[in-house]
């Protein structure tokens, strides 16, 4: 499977660009779909922060998106409702998503550079080697990689979560950089082999400083992805103080089960807020992410 | 003219030292972690390693015991295509009718878009699967919305057997709006002059769709689809949330990666799994291939 | 004194030659440009010099020292390029003094040197914007500075004003001049406009297919060009070829006796054309096909009886329209004969 499927190359759209096109009985029925999808979509979620906030005796009677009598109880109840504080699970979601990231960016950079700016014998092969890597489910490598790490005894430890990432397993971003690199003007290099610079001056004064829109591009997403990740740390992580909060909350399932519904919702909150934030404050970069690229989520 | 040889052999001189040195992370990674393990994968899925002792060789005993004595193999492909085949087309359906209705020129586009996004970007999280767990159990949202607009006393959807796959369907649906970004995008690529000659020529809005935004956007349909597909035989955290981890009620749920899991994982049949393994690898390479052959017949590119 | 010497350098990319055996040799101070149609190896012969591309095979020597393997910012070269090639990301003043940081210069120095090249350039007030807040001739001249700060030995240019409109063009072709002139540096510069090389060049070279067609000052080449390539591609509107069969009925001097039955190419320029019977070689009757007119010039194109076309530009505005016939011929001095293989045969 070294063929990668061809990502559209598409411009980002522009703010409404045709408007005065569609009839007014056309734009009012567009609207009030609109409207509608938004409301169907959102109203879950919407739903279960309400439902954080209620007491417990109240979410299973009320539809309604306004607690009556809003509290925090359901936080406190959940925030210590596992043996170990979920303080702590956020603290080493944290840790492993900026490790990730920290992996993500430096190795993935360095592979892209390599692959798009220095010519070394084996270059093409080992280009086509990463393409191939591209479309291969993690499930192909799965089983032996448990095996490994757990010969290395890095199980139950976050290791096997973060340092593969120092080795540029995630060929998407690998692929996301040489996309951009190529489209840095070659003669930039050049001129910078004209004043002096090697292979890595060039790479840290010139590459990587025109490259931030795909480098923060990639942390946002691979941060994203890593605090959402559930199957990695499921399979790595044994001790509930080594818990990631997704993992953290599956267990709160399982304890609270249905009896403290108010408390799971709450956690659910927490979980998700982080990457709401980003989402508020990336929302472009984000969605420019996926138009450009084609990324899944 | 040795001096003249000896100026050409430098001069093909390349950058192999920084070339390996900036690649040597990646080339790790590729041979510890992907090519390693691949072949790795494919000798244990010949073998009935469990962890436990050293493993031994059983032939293709795996695969002849999956496809002809293993019942939950059966049943886990057939909730898994259910759920692929479903979930797909509906998927793209929606988003498609989405990005049509948000690319009118409507004012707020970016708003919609976003709003639209978000549930992808967090759809597979745990905390979605919980909340997936609580609108559609019995004395769910769900349920209390439908008692409160029509005095209906629905089922728990999830815990029904008949019914517990489709709620997942409807997650996957729920997460349409990075496809729909995608074909936006599509959608602002077609150039506006193309309908109005379709316009100057006489064609109503319904025809311009099928005639012109429809043949022009297939090649990210294709796109989205082939993505959306491959990520579809992939699903994992929502059923295995929703679960519980076992793929129940009566493995209504269990999807391939959830057995695959279970057999890896719980049992320890590390053998038997990397078999299961390859199974699904294969059956993604040759739908991802089909995609490609079949490209050919539907997908209109420019160039 | 010579300050770069080529012998035989060669380009290979893989099976292809692209620069095949090129002899030159650039006295200090000079200014040379390197002209071709594209293709020609014009740039690549630059790059080679710049450290860019590797050479194949033969001598790059810089002051007498052989430069083959010497690393680019080592030759004692600064280069312009095409798109300027100015770092986005850094101030007009960090694109200057980059190199220097590069090379380790004291800071006091380097200070020195931008303001200095920055005055030479008139920039001084754009020493702190980004490039993107640059016109395209402000980032020419930053451009230009950079080159300058290093203080070379050698200046390369390709193609620098092929981004500029016309109007710009010119004025920033008469900067470089006037460059050139103030700083005394060896200048080379790549184009594919032979208006800038007339104008600009102490001497053109001329290349074709990766090799040395001519080379020589600009009115050598545009009255002595050494082959028809040369004769066509120098000079603006082109030189009418026209052929001739049999003996050298015009009485031009010529390098070696001509055959009765050979084919031969005669060259006149269209602004050498003489209209009216003053002419030595007389050419027949001109039936005009097209006129146009530029106010100081008049460009008449037509065809010569045997249906061979012909181009005049006359001086002034003269009274010609379509289907008029002229009386053309030109005078032996300033026409160009050439062999079948090309090659000029008056001498």
């Amino acid at each position: 499977m070294t063929e990668v499927v061809r990502a559209p190359v598409l411009a980002v759209p522009a703010a409404a660009s045709r408007a005065g096109t569609a009839s007014p009985w056309r734009r009012a029925f567009a609207y009030a779909l609109l409207i509608a999808v938004t409301f169907v979509l959102l109203y879950p979620l919407l739903w279960m922060v309400a439902s954080s906030l209620r007491p417990d005796s109240e979410i299973f009677h009320s539809t309604s998106l306004i607690p009556q009598a809003p509290t925090l109880d359901a936080y406190r109840r959940g925030w210590n409702g596992l043996s170990v504080g979920f303080g702590q699970l956020f603290l080493n979601s944290l840790l492993i998503s900026v490790l990730v990231v920290l992996g993500n960016v430096m190795s993935c950079a360095m592979a892209a550079y390599a692959f798009t700016r220095l010519r070394f014998r084996g270059r093409g092969f080992w280009f086509a080697m990463m393409l191939g890597t591209l479309m291969l489910p993690q499930h192909a490598v799965l089983i032996p990689q448990y095996i490994m790490f757990l010969k290395l005894g890095w199980v139950n430890t976050i290791l096997p979560l973060t340092i593969p990432k120092f080795l540029a397993v995630d060929a998407f971003f690998v692929f996301l950089m040489v996309q951009f690199f190529r489209s840095i003007p070659r003669e930039l290099d050049e001129a910078a082999v004209m004043d002096g610079c090697g292979p890595l001056r060039i790479f840290l004064k010139v590459i990587l400083p025109l490259s931030t829109p795909v480098l923060a591009t990639a942390t946002v997403f691979s941060f994203i992805w890593t605090w959402d990740d559930f199957f990695a740390p499921l399979i790595y992580l044994n001790d509930i103080e080594k818990y990631t909060a997704q993992l953290g909350l599956r267990t709160f399932v399982d304890s609270a089960g249905q009896s403290d519904w108010g408390a799971l919702f709450a956690m659910s909150t927490l979980t998700v807020l982080p990457i709401f934030i980003l989402f508020l404050v990336f929302q472009r970069l984000l969605i420019e992410g996926i138009a450009t690229t084609g990324m899944k989520r | 003219m040795p001096a003249a040889a000896a100026a050409s052999a430098r001069a093909v001189q390349r950058d192999d030292l920084a070339g390996y040195g900036f690649l040597l992370p990646w080339l790790l990674g590729f041979l510890l972690l992907t090519l390693g393990p691949v072949a790795a994968s494919f000798y244990l899925s010949l073998t009935d390693y469990s962890g436990l002792s050293a493993p031994n060789w059983v032939g293709i005993e795996n695969y002849r015991r999956i496809a002809t004595d293993d019942p939950r193999f059966v049943t886990a492909m057939t909730v898994t295509f259910t759920f692929v085949l479903l979930s797909v087309p509906l998927k793209l359906l929606f988003a498609l009718g989405v990005a049509v209705a948000l690319n009118k020129g409507l004012a707020g586009l970016s708003f919609f878009r976003a709003v639209f996004y978000l549930p992808s970007l967090i759809g597979g999280s745990v905390a979605i699967a919980v909340l997936w767990r609580q609108v559609f159990a019995g004395d769910g949202l769900l349920n209390q919305a439908l008692n409160a607009l029509f005095g209906y006393e629905g089922p728990s959807w999830i815990a029904n057997p008949s019914t517990s796959l489709y709620t997942l369907v409807l997650l996957a649906v729920w997460q349409f709006g990075s496809s729909m970004i995608i074909f936006l995008a599509g959608l602002r690529q077609i150039p506006q002059d193309i309908y109005e000659a379709a316009s100057i020529d006489g064609a109503q809005p319904v025809r311009q769709f099928f005639k012109i935004t429809l043949p022009l956007l297939t090649p990210v349909i294709f796109f989205n689809a082939v993505i959306q597909t491959i990520d579809a035989f992939k699903a994992f955290t929502s059923a295995f949330v929703i679960s519980d981890g076992t793929g129940g009620p009566i493995d209504s749920t269990l999807f391939y990666t959830l057995y695959l899991y279970q057999e890896a994982f719980t049992n320890f049949r590390f053998g038997y799994a990397s078999a299961l393994a390859w199974i699904l690898v294969l059956i993604i390479a040759v739908f991802t291939a089909l995609s490609f052959l079949s490209a050919r017949y539907w997908v209109h590119y420019d160039d | 004194m010579t300050t770069l010497s080529l012998t035989q350098v060669q380009k290979r990319f893989g099976a292809v030659e692209v620069i095949r055996g090129v002899d030159l040799s650039i006295t200090s101070g000079e200014f040379v440009v390197f002209v071709g149609p594209s293709g020609c190896g014009k740039s690549t012969l630059l790059r080679m010099i710049a450290g860019l591309e590797p050479i194949s095979g033969g001598e790059l020597s810089i002051g007498g020292v052989r430069m083959n393997d010497t690393a680019a910012s080592q030759r004692g070269i600064a280069m312009v390029f095409q798109s300027y090639a100015l770092y986005p990301h850094m101030s007009v003043y960090k694109n200057m003094s980059f190199g220097l940081e590069t090379a380790r210069m004291p800071r006091a120095e380097i200070d020195r040197r931008v303001r200095k090249a920055a005055e030479i350039l008139q920039i001084t007030p754009l020493l702190e914007r980004k490039p993107r807040q640059l016109s395209g001739g402000q980032r020419q001249r930053v451009a230009i500075g950079r080159a300058i700060v290093r203080d070379p030995k050698i200046f390369l240019f390709d193609e620098p004003l092929s981004n500029l409109d016309a109007e710009l063009r010119v004025q920033t072709r008469v900067e470089i001049a006037k460059l050139h002139a103030d700083i005394g540096a060896t200048m080379i510069y790549v184009t594919h406009d032979q208006v800038e090389a007339m104008t600009l060049a102490d001497r053109i070279v001329v290349l074709r297919a990766g090799i040395v067609e001519q080379h020589g000052t600009p009115l050598d080449i545009y009255n002595k060009p050494a082959n028809r390539f040369v004769a066509g591609f120098i000079g603006s509107p082109k030189m009418n070829f026209l052929d001739v069969i049999g003996a050298n009925r015009f009485n031009l001097p010529t390098r070696r006796t001509i055959d009765a039955g050979e084919t031969l190419t005669l060259g006149v320029r269209p602004e050498h054309v003489v209209t009216g019977g003053a002419a030595e070689i007389d050419l027949g009757a001109l039936a005009i096909i097209h006129v146009e007119q530029l106010g100081g010039q008049t460009i008449a194109y037509g065809r010569l009886a045997d249906g061979q076309p012909l181009n005049v530009v006359l001086e002034g505005q003269r009274r010609i329209n379509a289907g008029d016939s002229l009386p053309v011929g030109a005078m032996a001095a300033s026409c160009h004969l050439f062999a079948s293989d090309g090659l000029r045969l008056n001498s």
